[in-house]
């Protein structure tokens, strides 16, 4: 659905209205999909089906009919929010219609999202150096997976093959190719400059990160993800946990996780500090930081530490340094505040406390919402 | 949009050439070379440049494109029933595509021209489209669009509930839809509708166009497999008998395979009628000897393309031994149910036969049993969509199971209730 060319054509405007019903539809249910948490795990391109009522057209067709059922048709429901207005008044006027499965990528997704949270799209920082790689399917190999085997050229091949060995019989052209004939298809792969950008997550997981609150920092780490991979070509992601220590995970054992125990968030900083300091040089990369805890700090003497970390080493190379406070059952909340006092002048620092899966939505706003 | 140049002239002149020579009677054929993108739409539009406006063609834009994007799909070319025959090239089709693509398009060209159930059709269809296209514009503008697309979306809905037996009483007739001077035949519910139904003026003008169009695709819808298989039969037969150099045969090949596989297993329709004529041509189906008429080889298939639709044609042609031959079904019993099953997905245009039984007050209508149920739920809404037309209950009878079934549609939703046992298999 992404509007390619700036075409006029008749075909554009059928598209945008088709595109406005399914938009229109995905907007109104805008939260559901974000805080439900069942597109996690996607990426990019993958196919997400929404269902969008009110688009196949009904039609006296021939089908296969549930036993048992009811007469109506039950509008959607299950969203849980009731309270939803009765629909147009008069009866028999509009079309019935049914619920047909649009395909959209999450790119597509992405696209929505930012246009609903009015996500101003990002000016990559500088000239890039860096080069991504792009793979072509313009070449051939003597190995390959059966899915790739490329016929005509396998063909080609045989045939080739029995001429010169004097098996081919004009008369009756019976090709047959042996293992070394078959040929596959495979790739070239070109380089092109790009904007690189890096994320670092870092999340509080002492005793007092519940699982509700681990499942809101998943929720908006993937759509903050999602759309930054939308607008830099390549993403690199790292994540670090911390308590009272912080160490490099990977993705899965970040949102597993469940540690206990004390918490020193300078122990994250510090090591934010040395990983992006060790691979993440700031004249190539876009560096991006966001940390989420429940705010509740070992010590003042280590607040104090984590903002000098802040101000010394992590925000002179970073485009945005985002700090989500998620509430949870024995949080103080005593970090967000002690940071937006000392940051407060800093424009590359956003603060959000997240009460629930509520606070989601605007909690992205406000980390992206600057276009930083 | 471009025209061929002289090459792909001297390549269209070359192959229509050959097939004159084969005996195809290949009318005037104007090429147009586009883009994937212009193909696409044209794809969506149902073969047109122009359509009325509605989404629902930029839904099916949005899936070819994905399709494409994707690699599941890519159209070669398109062939519109007009006179001249108007076919789309891509662009990007490779020299031995193009001719391919020509030879397939010689056998459709002979085909429109000569099967019955294409006589009447209106052969200025571009403009005719172009000018439901200008019209349905003007009305959403005096209207306003939603109002107009949503009438429309009530339309769309039912425009399968048309008369195709229509079609073969059409002969000499030009024009697409049977004309309402005389009362509509009993299937034509649009007809119908559109003489009785408490419509506005702009209603009744939409309708009548989307009922003409309707009308004017119904004989592609009724003759999928003979068109393609015709057209498939010609470019194999044609290029393989002279028109493909050496160094082409073995991408011909690939190409042809391409087209004939797929998901539909022998059952794609390229495949499926391809087979048919070939059979046809072979044999002929034993101990019915005659029913393909006077001609021996040859003749004997182009008197089936001239008077055969799906239906009839593979009720004639599609045997025992065919099925054997074609690995469908390895004994009686099981030819005989691949025979049934197609039979009965072919039987009206694969659409439920509904007929009006009343329109003088409520309007009545009867779905005719061929074994198979009406998806009920569907139905309910399609009942809906009737009565926000006519205005008056509108009823239903069907049924599902071994019951039958009345379905009433009014101003407060519709009511199912079912009815007696009724004989017969379920």
């Amino acid at each position: 659905m992404s509007a390619e060319g700036g075409s006029s054509r008749r075909i554009e405007r059928d598209k945008t209205r088709f595109d406005d019903i399914v938009r229109g539809h995905i907007k109104h249910d805008l939260k559901r999909y974000i805080t439900g948490g069942e597109m996690i795990g996607r990426k990019g391109r993958q196919l997400v089906s929404i269902p969008v009522p009110r688009i196949e057209l009904p039609r006296l067709r021939f089908g296969r009919n549930g036993r048992g059922r009811g007469a109506g048709q039950g509008e959607g429901g299950g969203d849980g929010s009731a309270g939803e207005g009765a629909g147009s008044g008069a009866a028999g006027s509009q079309a019935g219609q049914h619920i047909l499965e649009v395909e959209l990528s999450l790119e597509e997704m992405a696209a929505i999202l930012g246009e609903e949270l009015e996500l101003p799209n990002i000016q990559p920082r500088g000239r890039s150096r860096m080069t991504s790689p792009s793979r072509r399917f313009t070449s051939l190999r003597h190995t390959g997976p059966r899915s790739l085997r490329h016929m005509r050229r396998t063909w080609k091949q045989a045939l080739r093959r029995q001429i010169s060995e004097g098996s081919f019989d004009p008369a009756r052209p019976r090709i047959v190719p042996n293992s070394d004939d078959v040929r596959y298809r495979s790739w070239k792969e070109t380089t092109r400059p790009d904007h690189a950008a890096m994320i670092l997550y870092m999340m509080d997981v002492s005793g007092s990160m519940g699982r509700e609150q681990k499942e809101i920092v998943r929720l908006v780490s993937f759509w903050i993800d999602t759309w930054l991979r939308s607008q830099y070509q390549s993403l690199e992601t790292r994540y670090v946990v911390h308590d009272a220590v912080a160490k490099e995970v990977d993705q899965e054992t970040f949102y597993r996780l469940r540690e206990s125990g004390g918490t020193k968030i300078s122990s994250a900083y510090a090591l934010a500090a040395d990983l992006v300091g060790q691979h993440f040089p700031a004249a190539e990369w876009n560096i991006y930081l966001f940390h989420f805890s429940d705010g509740d700090n070992w010590s003042g003497r280590d607040t104090e530490k984590c903002l000098s970390l802040l101000k010394e080493k992590l925000l002179p190379d970073a485009n945005l340094f985002c700090y989500g406070q998620v509430k949870s059952a024995y949080g103080s909340g005593q970090f967000k505040k002690d940071l937006d006092q000392a940051l407060a002048t800093d424009t590359r620092v956003i603060s959000a406390e997240i009460l629930d899966r509520e606070g989601i939505l605007p909690a992205i706003k406000a980390f992206l919402g600057k276009g930083l | 949009m471009a025209r061929p140049d002289a090459s792909l002239l001297a390549l269209q002149h070359a192959v229509e050439a050959q097939a004159r020579e084969e005996g195809l009677d290949v009318p005037e054929v104007v090429y147009e070379l586009v883009d994937h993108r212009e193909l696409n739409e044209i794809a969506a539009y149902g073969g047109f440049p122009v359509r009325y406006p509605h989404w629902r063609f930029g839904m099916e834009y949005d899936r070819l494109l994905k399709g494409h994007s994707y690699g599941l799909q890519r159209i070669y070319e398109l062939v519109v029933n007009t006179q001249p025959v108007v076919a789309y090239l891509l662009r990007q089709n490779s020299p031995l595509e193009q001719k391919l693509v020509m030879a397939h398009v010689c056998g459709h060209a002979d085909f429109f021209r000569h099967n019955a159930w294409f006589a009447h059709t209106d052969l200025n269809m571009l403009d005719v489209m172009a000018g439901h296209a200008a019209r349905v514009r003007s009305l959403a503008d005096q209207r306003g669009m939603e109002l107009v697309e949503g009438f429309i979306d009530v339309v769309q809905s039912i425009d399968n509930l048309i008369d195709v037996s229509a079609l073969a009483r059409a002969r000499g007739r030009p024009g697409n839809a049977p004309p309402l001077d005389r009362a509509p035949p009993d299937g034509d519910v649009l007809g119908h509708l559109l003489l009785r139904a408490p419509l506005a003026e702009w209603q009744q003008e939409i309708l009548g166009l989307l009922r003409d169009e309707a009308y004017y695709f119904a004989p592609q819808m009724l003759t999928k497999i003979m068109n393609e298989g015709w057209a498939s039969f010609w470019h194999s037969r044609l290029m393989t008998g002279s028109l493909l150099r050496d160094a082409e045969v073995v991408d011909y090949a690939c190409q042809h395979a391409g087209a004939m596989g797929g998901d539909d297993g022998p059952m794609n329709p390229y495949k499926l009628g391809l087979e048919l004529y070939r059979h046809l041509l072979a044999a002929g189906p034993a101990g019915s000897a005659g029913a393909f008429g006077r001609g021996r080889g040859l003749d004997r298939l182009f008197e089936a393309r001239a008077v055969h639709n799906d239906l009839t044609f593979v009720d004639s042609v599609l045997d025992e031994d065919f099925c054997r031959s074609r690995g469908l079904g390895q004994d009686a019993a099981e030819c005989a149910a691949v025979r049934e099953s197609l039979l009965a997905s072919l039987t009206n245009g694969g659409q439920p036969v509904v007929r009006v039984v009343d329109s003088s007050g409520d309007l009545e209508l009867e779905h005719i049993w061929s074994g198979s149920e009406l998806q009920l739920d569907q139905a309910e809404e399609t009942l809906r969509n009737l009565h926000a037309l006519w205005r008056r209950p509108v009823r239903l009878r069907t049924r599902l199971e071994n019951r039958a079934v009345l379905l009433t549609g009014t101003g407060d939703g519709v009511v199912r209730e079912y009815g007696e046992v009724l004989p017969g298999r379920p």
